[in-house]
């Protein structure tokens, strides 16, 4: 999963910057609300952190924009401002969370997993897909019961796929969602790490739809 | 009520009326007696200078023989002389010798006597008397004296008093009438001229009035200034007030700015304070957490207090709490969309709160927010309007607290429950803030099942 970070204060920043990758996030981040603003405006999310008292364009701004232009990706507000004033505002902005500071990162990485799961319209921190059973708080993958052992870059493929059952996913989108800005894009190497996530779960539960990308859903039926 | 309030001397209308009408009552009174003198002293000169020339007929009417004795040529006097008690008398004394005196026809059995007499020049003599039938006579008198021929000696003569007399009764008639008319022209000329000071006082204060409307609006939030033009005493005054207006709601505005600021530059650090001493737990990460937790309280209880403080000084703060109930429901629906609660608001539609949107705003919150964390299934906020306050009850049908436990919280703010947090601290916020409003929190058992929070604020009626 890729996600945003907007945020001025350079040591929160690196902070949580440094928890959310830890976590298997993919993150890009900017330190004012104009660079902000740009890249959800340019750039796939799955989900922005976006910090409301910022130079150069406040948040409450940026996040009217993208709504404005259509971009639906959840956002999280983290503010000092926690007056019930300041939340009825950044919610009618188009919020989908609020997180008031002081906050643990703890909080903070729970809120971002719920926000991706309510994005794919799941319930519970606990992905089930047939045998396979996700763990999204734990980040662990066991296949009919038994643990998998995955990279950090499978288990961000597997879980993009799972948050997105039953729909296909294209090579594109994969890479733009599982790549930072800052790495070389190459499609190809998806269908390695592909094919090496399938022979790890030993199931027939990834299904290559030809043309269109990959599909992760628990009905067991031939490919074409 | 002391009199000067009874008269309304409070008033400028008052005083200007009572010092219109004092003056108006002065000058009328005086010009009046000053009028009706002249007019009396005309007539009465009128009066006099026609006895005068009856006078003068009279003694020109007498000749004398060289005895010096009176020789009248009646003919020559004036027939209203020959009616009985007429009116019109003369009578000729001799000065010296025991005469009997010659009378008019008229005075018959009477004589001309002096009530009073004043000595003029030339030998007259003027004054008033009692006549015969009860009349008031003016009398005027001269000396005449004729020289005597039948002696040898030249200057021997013989002095005659000649009197004529008229009766006043007329005269008074006359004046009594032009006192009568004079009295009430006058009287009526009073009422109209205070009526008119009145009409001219109540057009004349009309401005003032004016502002008083003003103020009220201000006073109930429907306006943030005076408006309107006002004449050249007042414009001072009204552009004072807005400027006071303006810079009240400015000074309020930068305080609250800074404390923004502040709450954005201490709570992120406190953010990086918390999150590094999760990362690396110890005694010092516990002692940090801790003194984070007390300054994070700290900070949030003081900022709300010095939010809200400033709003009563704000002339005409007005927030209508229908549509912040509904803004507060609308979000707080989306916050605890993970579980599966209605939330129902009763509130009459023209309801406001004698305050601050926002301090409105976050009592309501604070409280609808606790509901939403203890409910099943549904939170029930009801507005009820009461004149001079309003309260606002906010139910949920969750678990509720003992009577016991709602005592403690309502107390002290503490929390009972650090599973779902921040219940308590909440609730102290929202009480501090209502107190400072004059207002209060109190707790009580929903029939809905759970707990009630009852909160009382002030309303603009």
């Amino acid at each position: 999963m890729r996600l945003l970070l907007v945020e001025d204060d350079k040591d929160l920043q690196r902070l949580l910057k440094k928890a959310l990758t830890d976590s298997g996030y993919v993150v890009d981040s900017a330190t004012d609300g104009e660079e902000g603003h740009f890249l959800g405006d340019t750039e796939p999310y799955d989900a922005v952190i976006l910090d409301l008292g910022l130079p150069k364009m406040d948040g409450v701004r940026v996040l009217e924009k993208w709504r404005r232009d259509g971009k639906t990706m959840p956002v999280l507000i983290l503010t000092a401002r926690d007056r019930w004033s300041d939340k009825v505002a950044g919610f009618d902005a188009g919020a989908d969370d609020y997180l008031a500071k002081p906050f643990v990162t703890e909080e903070l990485l729970a809120r971002v997993r719920a926000l991706l799961r309510r994005a794919a319209g799941l319930a519970h921190s606990e992905i089930e897909i047939g045998p396979l059973r996700i763990d999204t708080r734990a980040s662990r993958v066991t296949v009919n019961g038994n643990p998998v052992k995955l990279t950090s870059l499978e288990y961000r493929l597997l879980s993009y796929l799972a948050h997105h059952k039953g729909k296909v996913v294209s090579r594109t989108e994969l890479v733009e969602h599982l790549y930072d800005q800052d790495f070389d894009r190459d499609s190809n190497t998806i269908e390695v790490f592909v094919g090496r996530l399938r022979k790890k779960l030993d199931t027939d539960l990834i299904q290559t739809v030809r043309g269109l990308g990959y599909c992760l859903d628990e009905k067991q039926s031939d490919s074409k | 009520m002391t009199l000067a309030a009874r008269l309304r001397l409070n008033s400028l209308a008052g005083r200007l009326i009572a010092a219109a009408a004092v003056w108006t009552l002065f000058a009328l009174v005086a010009g009046g007696l000053i009028l009706s003198n002249a007019f009396r002293t005309s007539v009465q000169d009128d009066f006099d200078s026609e006895l005068r020339s009856e006078l003068d007929q009279l003694v020109a009417a007498a000749g004398h023989d060289p005895n010096g004795e009176i020789l009248l040529d009646r003919q020559y006097l004036s027939v209203k002389y020959q009616p009985v008690y007429s009116g019109k008398y003369w009578e000729i004394t001799s000065i010296g010798k025991a005469e009997k005196p010659l009378i008019s026809r008229s005075l018959l059995d009477h004589s001309l006597v002096f009530a009073d007499k004043e000595y003029l020049a030339d030998r007259f003599v003027a004054g008033h008397g009692d006549g015969p039938d009860g009349q008031h006579l003016r009398i005027l008198g001269r000396r005449i004296d004729f020289s005597i021929d039948a002696t040898a000696k030249t200057d021997d003569s013989r002095g005659y008093m000649f009197y004529v007399a008229a009766d006043m009764g007329d005269l008074t008639a006359r004046i009594d009438s032009f006192n009568g008319t004079l009295f009430w022209s006058f009287a009526v000329l009073g009422l109209g001229l205070v009526a008119a000071v009145f009409l001219q006082v109540r057009i004349g204060l009309q401005p003032l009035r004016r502002v008083t409307l003003a103020l009220h609006r201000i006073r109930d939030g429907s306006a943030r200034r005076l408006d309107g033009r006002f004449p050249s005493e007042i414009e001072p005054l009204a552009s004072e007030l807005n400027s006071l207006i303006e810079h009240s709601a400015e000074v309020v505005g930068r305080a609250r700015s800074y404390v923004s600021n502040l709450a954005h530059f201490l709570k992120t650090p406190l953010t990086v304070l918390a999150s590094e001493a999760a990362a690396q737990p110890g005694p010092l990460a516990d002692q940090v957490n801790r003194q984070v937790e007390t300054m994070r309280r700290q900070v949030d209880h003081y900022l709300a207090r010095a939010r809200a403080a400033g709003a009563l000084d704000v002339l005409g703060n007005r927030a209508a709490v229908a549509q912040a109930l509904e803004d507060l429901a609308r979000t707080l629906r989306r916050i605890h969309r993970d579980r599966p609660v209605a939330i129902d608001i009763v509130c009459p539609p023209n309801l406001a709160f004698r305050g601050e949107r926002q301090d409105l705003e976050e009592m309501a919150g604070n409280l609808m927010d606790n509901a939403c964390k203890w409910a099943a299934s549904r939170v029930r906020v009801t507005a009820r309007p009461g004149g001079a306050q309003f309260t606002l009850v906010v139910e949920d049908d969750g678990p509720g607290l003992t009577p016991d436990e709602r005592a403690q919280v309502g107390e002290r703010g503490e929390r009972l429950d650090e599973s779902v947090p921040g219940s308590g601290l909440g609730l102290a916020i929202v009480r501090d803030i209502a107190k400072l409003y004059g207002g209060a929190l109190d707790l009580d058992a929903s029939d809905l099942g759970g707990l009630a929070t009852i909160l009382t604020l002030p309303a603009i009626a």
